[in-house]
């Protein structure tokens, strides 16, 4: 059994005394696309949200290749391998699809206010690499044309695909992806997941979190189903499917 | 002929602080009624070294920069921990602070007698006495002003302040240090703004409190808000309309206490009248946004 | 003795004068959500009527009050009507029609500078007198009515926002908008009413200080700001807490500059605010107003 890629241990968080997570426990292995399950409320975005930094928890930890990385920073977290998409699809609406992917890139010496004078030789040479890739990235997914647009003229599926592309762009071991594939038609989403499903033979790691279960079952190696802050079941995507326990959960 | 030298030159003293105030408000998206304090500790330090230590005028400039920067890095912290619109009233009390301390602490900063007989500045061996002299040196500080301006917009550097502007959630996931730059930000306006107060000062050669009050730093925001928040020729645009305009109401002949309030009303009329049918002013692409309160 | 005395009257009247505009301040950010700067106008506006009824055009005094302040209300709902409302519908964000009433204070503000002048009005009639002994300290008649007034209307507002049908509408707007929408309320007229009452503590703030300190075009934007200190560390959450928030401003202010020169009361307001903001933006009472997260 080798050792997991990120783990999370014990995690527990209330939002005015509700829980949203109680004592929970996942890991996540290399190269692994992994659901996450759940009623609405089960806990999940929040899982999300502690793992990116972005909310606290009471108690737990989360480390990522046996470093404990709880409670740091968000932007730390992010340039330490770890990618996300949100729920409500957040993107610079008002920059250009480029620039999007463009910023998702980290480590960018341009970024630095002295580089910005001093040394720009070196930050433009590395904005030109960057510019090439956010190209072949955007080309991958099938919207190079977009490029100059504003984000904010792309459709909605394409917005969602634009989100992953930044995480590509990323260049993150980790990828939590908060349902990228809802509210969209069936190509768009047929393109999306054949794209995550690509990830691992590029040694990425994926947590999923997915209400359509038929998109969840074909692209998930592994399936924790959550409800009210802790794990109901978690194993193969048909076990998970077919567990009494699951399966009441979705009857209450 | 020499009138229009002065217009000319407060012109360029005002786009110097709506083009750094526009760093802060229009393309990080932190709207701030701060900035004729960092305009009033420019001109006051400047002065205050020239008068008391007799030193160079660069050496004056650099000091004041500095300083004023330093404060820029103050008022830029609450941004971190506080919703926008209460951060504006936080910049508010800032203002408010300095012009209080200019005011009042009468030992060090001659309270509201302010600071007369501010000399000439002198750089390198050339003294700068005559209007054309100070219009060159402010020509300068704009273009440099623009420059540095225009470089930091184009780069990936200004790339992360538009998203601060915009998501500052999506911003930190893509693994920015939001904080850093906002406070940045505010230094490097705040060290503009004092570029213009110290051009200010010697150009006057007198200072007091009552040039860097709430209302100065509104006319400012008019000029960036009315210019084009987020444009870089917007701020110089707006500065033009708003020097320009209250200015040619002295040609009908108002008394000067008059004129003064026209101007008041004009560019306060001008502020309420862009919000309301053109936000992004003349030139920007950015009108405020954000959390929206629909009817 | 007589000294802290003196000083804790000093406060307890600023806080009077600071709790009406305060109110009326708060009431618009919790129910129209923005900061309606321009309240400092109207406050102005008060004054400068009852100077322009009772001294200019020879209306009696009681009946040049009356309608001054009637003035005032409409004044707030004409901002609402030809300026607030038409951003709104327009949804944008509470920071342009911060903007807007900024603008809209800097036209009203020169337009009372243009039409009386720069220099101080009064609409003071009589000697001024040394007034009666209250512990050992001064206070003038007037400074009484001030104070009784503040309170009298203060607690009147909190009573017509607990018990009238409008009053618990108000409220109900100011706690969920969408709800408020949803079930049916006409949030126009409810926002109207917000102007209008609150204008009128505004314009009555002005009278008051002007029978106590006269006035001038300018005198707005201070009590304003220190009207916005109060809501903020009292905690905008609720009517007391406004209250108890420019109480705790006044006297802080007026026993803060004990040893200091009271020309700093400003400073220290401000420096109290932005103490509350970092370390306490809730306030004393209130909710939270720290940044949004995820």
């Amino acid at each position: 059994m080798s050792e997991a890629l990120l783990k999370v241990d014990s995690l527990s968080k209330s939002f005015n005394g509700v829980h949203a997570l109680a004592d929970f426990s996942c890991r996540l292995q290399r190269s692994e696309i992994l659901g996450l399950i759940g009623p609405n409320g089960a806990g999940k975005t929040t899982l999300f949200n502690i793992v990116t930094g972005f909310v606290t928890p009471e108690r737990g930890k989360v480390s990522m290749k046996s470093n404990n990385i709880t409670g740091l920073a968000p932007h730390r977290l992010a340039n330490h391998g770890i990618a996300r998409t949100f729920q409500d699809l957040r993107l610079i609406r008002q920059l250009s699809v480029l620039d999007n992917v463009l910023l998702s890139f980290r480590d960018q010496p341009g970024e630095k206010l002295g580089n910005v004078f001093f040394r720009s030789k070196k930050s433009r040479e590395h904005e030109k690499r960057n510019c090439q890739e956010a190209i072949r990235l955007l080309a991958g997914a099938g919207i190079a044309e977009k490029a100059g647009d504003p984000a904010e003229n792309l459709s909605y599926g394409q917005q969602k695909l634009l989100s992953l592309v930044c995480c590509l762009a990323a260049k993150a071991e980790v990828l939590l992806l908060d349902e990228p594939v809802a509210g969209i038609a069936p190509e768009m989403k047929e393109k999306i997941l054949g794209m995550i499903r690509d990830l691992p033979a590029k040694g990425k790691s994926v947590i999923l979190i997915e209400h359509d279960l038929d998109a969840v079952m074909q692209t998930c190696d592994r399936l924790v189903f959550m409800d009210a802050g802790s794990e109901v079941s978690e194993g193969a995507p048909q076990e998970v499917r077919n567990d009494p326990k699951v399966i009441e959960a979705y009857i209450d | 002929m020499e009138y229009l030298l002065h217009i000319l030159i407060l012109i360029g003293i005002y786009v110097i602080l709506s083009t750094s105030l526009n760093l802060i408000v229009g393309y990080t998206g932190l709207l701030s009624i701060a900035h004729a304090a960092f305009y009033g500790i420019g001109a006051y330090i400047a002065a205050l070294m020239a008068l008391k230590l007799h030193s160079p005028f660069l050496v004056n400039l650099i000091c004041a920069i500095i300083l004023s920067a330093l404060f820029g890095a103050l008022v830029g912290i609450p941004s971190l921990r506080i919703r926008d619109d209460y951060f504006v009233i936080a910049t508010f009390a800032f203002q408010v602070i300095t012009f209080s301390v200019l005011n009042n602490w009468v030992s060090f900063t001659g309270g509201p007698m302010g600071l007369p007989g501010i000399p000439q500045p002198v750089i390198w061996g050339l003294e700068i006495s005559s209007p054309i002299g100070f219009l060159i040196l402010v020509g300068i500080f704009c273009t440099l002003t623009l420059w540095v301006t225009r470089r930091i917009v184009q780069s990936p550097f200004g790339r992360v302040l538009k998203a601060v502007r915009e998501d500052e959630v999506f911003a930190q996931a893509a693994g920015k240090n939001v904080a850093a730059y906002k406070v940045l930000v505010f230094v490097i306006g705040a060290g503009m703004a004092a570029v213009a107060g110290a051009i200010y000062a010697h150009y006057i050669s007198f200072i007091d409190p009552t040039s860097f009050t709430v209302m100065e730093s509104i006319f400012i925001i008019s000029i960036v808000i009315i210019g084009g928040s987020g444009s870089l020729w917007g701020p110089v645009v707006g500065a033009v309309v708003l020097v320009v305009l209250p200015e040619l109401l002295r040609f009908i002949g108002l008394p000067s206490a008059v004129a003064a309030n026209l101007r008041q009303i004009i560019y306060g009329g001008l502020l309420v009248a862009f919000m309301m049918w053109r936000p992004q002013g003349f030139l920007g692409e950015y009108a405020f946004q954000g959390k929206e309160t629909r009817e | 003795m007589s000294l802290i005395a003196q000083l804790l009257i000093y406060g307890v009247l600023a806080a009077a004068i600071f709790s009406l505009v305060a109110v009326g301040f708060y009431l618009i950010f919790s129910i129209v959500r923005f900061f309606h700067f321009a309240h400092a106008a109207v406050f102005t506006c008060g004054a400068y009527s009852v100077f322009l009824l009772n001294a200019r055009c020879g209306l009696p005094l009681f009946f040049a009050i009356l309608v001054a302040v009637v003035l005032c209300s409409l004044l707030g709902c004409a901002m609402y009507l030809a300026v607030y409302r038409p951003l709104r519908r327009k949804g944008t964000s509470s920071l342009i029609l911060l903007l807007a009433s900024l603008g809209l204070y800097a036209v009203f503000q020169n337009l009372i500078s243009l039409a009386f002048g720069d220099d101080t009005k009064t609409i003071r009639t009589g000697a001024v007198t040394e007034g009666m002994n209250l512990l050992g300290a001064r206070i003038t008649s007037i400074q009484v009515t001030i104070v009784c007034f503040s309170i009298a209307l203060v607690v009147g507002v909190w009573i017509f926002l607990k018990r009238t049908k409008i009053g618990m509408v108000m409220r109900a707007v100011a706690d969920d908008l969408e709800l408020a929408r949803v079930s049916g309320i006409d949030s126009d007229r409810i926002i109207l009413w917000t102007f209008a009452i609150s204008s009128a503590l505004a314009g009555i703030a002005g009278i008051l200080v002007a029978f106590d300190t006269d006035m001038t075009p300018t005198m707005g934007l201070n009590v304003l700001l220190m009207g916005v200190v109060a809501v903020i560390i009292g905690g905008s959450g609720s009517i007391p807490g406004v209250a108890l928030g420019a109480l705790f401003l006044g006297l802080a202010q007026h026993l803060g500059v004990w040893g200091i020169s009271s020309q700093w009361q400003d400073a220290i307001a401000f420096i109290i605010l932005l103490a509350f903001l970092l370390v306490r933006p809730e306030g004393v009472l209130g909710k939270r107003v720290t940044k949004a997260t995820v």
